[in-house]
């Protein structure tokens, strides 16, 4: 009967309840897709990793992130591939190149040099064409998101990276990085388009044999090559993300603003349960007089606080799921893991019920020989 | 028929009294007085406004402390206790009807009854449901249990402020000016439903200033200056008025 008088007298003030949901939403919504976008912005940072299907990435002396790799000698990957335990090593070359339009205009993109058939670290996701694209001396990929910046070009046409002629020959299907559009091309055309000695790569690839343990074999390969840095596929994603996460405004900028969505959530719901409870405050001092004890006063303002708090959720995962839904395959990076939601969630409730504080204080402050008034 | 004076009282107030601070000085509101109410017995206690019969009340319903004095309640020395034990006694022990009736707007008829059974978290049981059905039909009520309490007319929302304050089945029940915004008829029938329980083995305490009321009482306590003026006891010459 109490959580029944609870939602009644919730909604019986039907603009502050729904004032008090929209702080919710306005948190769950604002907090989320701001997360999603941040997410997402991360998750470019280190797809290149994440999508390699390698186990482990060895890079240049000091290297600490995707990006940061210098050269290794060639050498290395018959070194490593000769190891037992390893199924496969596959040189990459990542470098920067300035791409010309067909208009003259140049765009700074990132050329991903691959092994063609393996195409490990390659694109595994296409628009047009396929990978046999790759296989091709001159071909490179473009991403279908980045068409607009690279002057909408066609399967078939001519431009320039760095100066050399190359060919579109596939498009991929949203394959985007952090520091621009990502062109994937053959192992020799990246080296060629960048100035890279055939006997140099940036990074290799490395498969373990199945059931091999990771760690030893990177313990082995730090052995076997001196002036390297040898990382787990994962940990080398988790440590380009915190390089970027550390060296760019990003985190503090998403921080900020996830911040303020939180603070106006906050902020809704304390003043709107607030001013519930004042409306009802005659009620709350009745309910005292009949036998309320303070607790039994607040526990009602709780309940409606958790109602308040499911209902928004449940509002606010609807929109995030149609921002989501309505970004996915977009040129706005979206991501939301499950872990994630639930820490929104679980934040959201929280800050609902703290946001209620000041409301149950009052609630429970309702003095009973104010119903004999 | 009453049979008060054979019975130990309900409440009792014994050297009760009660001081007010202004902001520079105290101000005793309520003088010390003595007064036992006996299950079965109507009493009115009136007197003009600032007289001290609302906090003659208010101290009856535990809910304000005397300066001095003790109350007991079913020969209980309740003075001292906590106020979450007074809640409790006030929810097992009491009944309140007020002056606007006090119901809450957002909720039924049924559920403004039922929510002084479980005001501290009690289940509205299907008996106890049943028995608010029952109150309720009796006061007339039955065709508006699921009824907004807002849609109601003022005799009727009174009539439903009677029938929560029965739900617990109380020894005592407290009017606070129960027909001050009634027009006469529902007065009538209010008075008349009160008048009726006070004969159902317990103690009615009405406090008005409303003489047209005083006819209804086997006893009369009048008020004024803080001081019991009047009180007729239970009498047959009080219950003789009626």
């Amino acid at each position: 009967m109490r959580n029944t008088a609870a939602l009644k007298m919730l909604f019986h003030d039907r603009a502050s309840a729904l004032g008090s949901i929209a702080g919710v939403v306005a948190i769950v919504f604002l907090v989320g897709q701001q997360l999603a976008i941040f997410f997402g912005l991360l998750s470019f940072t280190s797809s290149l990793a994440d999508n390699s299907a390698a186990d482990i990435w060895i890079l240049s002396k000091k290297s600490d992130n995707l990006n940061s790799s210098g050269t290794l000698p060639m050498a290395y990957r018959d070194r490593a591939a000769g190891l037992r335990g390893i199924q496969w090593v596959e040189p990459l070359v990542l470098s920067g190149a300035l791409y010309k339009r067909r208009d003259g205009n140049t765009q700074a993109v990132q050329v991903v040099g691959v092994r063609y058939p393996r195409l490990a670290g390659g694109p595994n996701r296409f628009f047009l064409a396929g990978p046999e694209a790759l296989g091709d001396g001159e071909g490179i990929t473009v991403d279908r998101l980045d068409l607009p910046a690279l002057g909408r070009p066609s399967i078939g046409d001519v431009v320039e990276l760095n100066g050399r002629r190359v060919r579109i020959k596939a498009v991929t299907d949203g394959l985007q990085g952090f520091a621009g559009s990502q062109v994937f091309t053959g192992l020799e055309n990246a080296r060629a388009v960048t100035g890279m000695p055939v006997d140099r790569c940036t990074d290799l690839l490395v498969k373990a044999v199945p059931g091999v343990p990771i760690e030893g074999l990177i313990d082995l390969l730090k052995r076997v090559l001196p002036r390297t840095e040898v990382f787990s596929t994962q940990n080398l994603s988790r440590s380009t993300r915190l390089y970027i996460l550390r060296n760019t405004g990003i985190g503090v900028s998403f921080g900020f603003t996830t911040l303020i969505g939180a603070a106006v959530g906050f902020i809704i719901i304390a003043l709107t349960m607030y001013t519930n409870v004042l409306n009802k405050s005659r009620d709350y001092a009745m309910l005292r007089a009949l036998g309320a004890r303070k607790r039994d006063v607040f526990v009602i303002v709780f309940l409606q606080s958790l109602y308040v708090a499911a209902i928004g959720i449940l509002s606010g995962f609807f929109l995030l799921a149609a921002f989501l839904s309505g970004t996915r395959g977009s040129s706005l990076p979206t991501g939301m893991p499950v872990g994630a939601a639930a820490t929104i969630a679980a934040g959201t409730l929280l800050l609902c019920l703290a946001g209620s504080v000041l409301a149950m204080r009052r609630a429970a402050k309702a003095e009973p020989a104010g119903a004999f008034r | 028929m009453p049979q008060a004076h054979n019975r130990s009282p309900v409440i009792r107030l014994e050297g009760v009294a009660r001081d007010f601070f202004d902001g520079r000085q105290i101000r005793r509101v309520l003088r010390p007085v003595t007064l036992d109410f006996q299950a079965g017995e109507f009493t009115i206690v009136s007197g003009p406004s600032g007289s001290g019969k609302t906090t003659l009340l208010t101290i009856m319903a535990l809910i304000l402390d005397p300066s001095e004095g003790r109350l007991f309640v079913n020969g209980r020395d309740v003075t001292a206790l906590s106020d979450d034990a007074k809640a409790t006694i006030r929810l097992r022990h009491y009944g309140f009807v007020f002056q606007n009736a006090a119901l809450i707007p957002a909720l039924s008829v049924l559920e403004n009854v039922l929510i002084a059974h479980s005001v501290q978290g009690a289940a509205a049981t299907t008996m106890v449901q049943e028995r608010s059905k029952t109150i309720l039909e009796r006061l007339g009520m039955g065709g508006f249990l699921h009824m907004k309490a807002d849609k109601l007319s003022a005799g009727q929302k009174q009539r439903v402020a009677i029938g929560r304050a029965l739900i617990n089945e109380p020894g005592l029940i407290l009017c606070d000016e129960p027909t001050a915004s009634l027009d006469v008829d529902s007065s009538t029938t209010v008075l008349g439903i009160l008048k009726e329980l006070s004969r159902e083995n317990r103690a009615v305490v009405l406090v008005t200033h409303d003489p047209r009321v005083f006819p209804y009482a086997d006893r009369l306590v009048a008020i004024e200056d803080g001081t019991v003026v009047t009180d007729t006891g239970t009498s047959p010459k009080a219950e003789g008025r009626i």
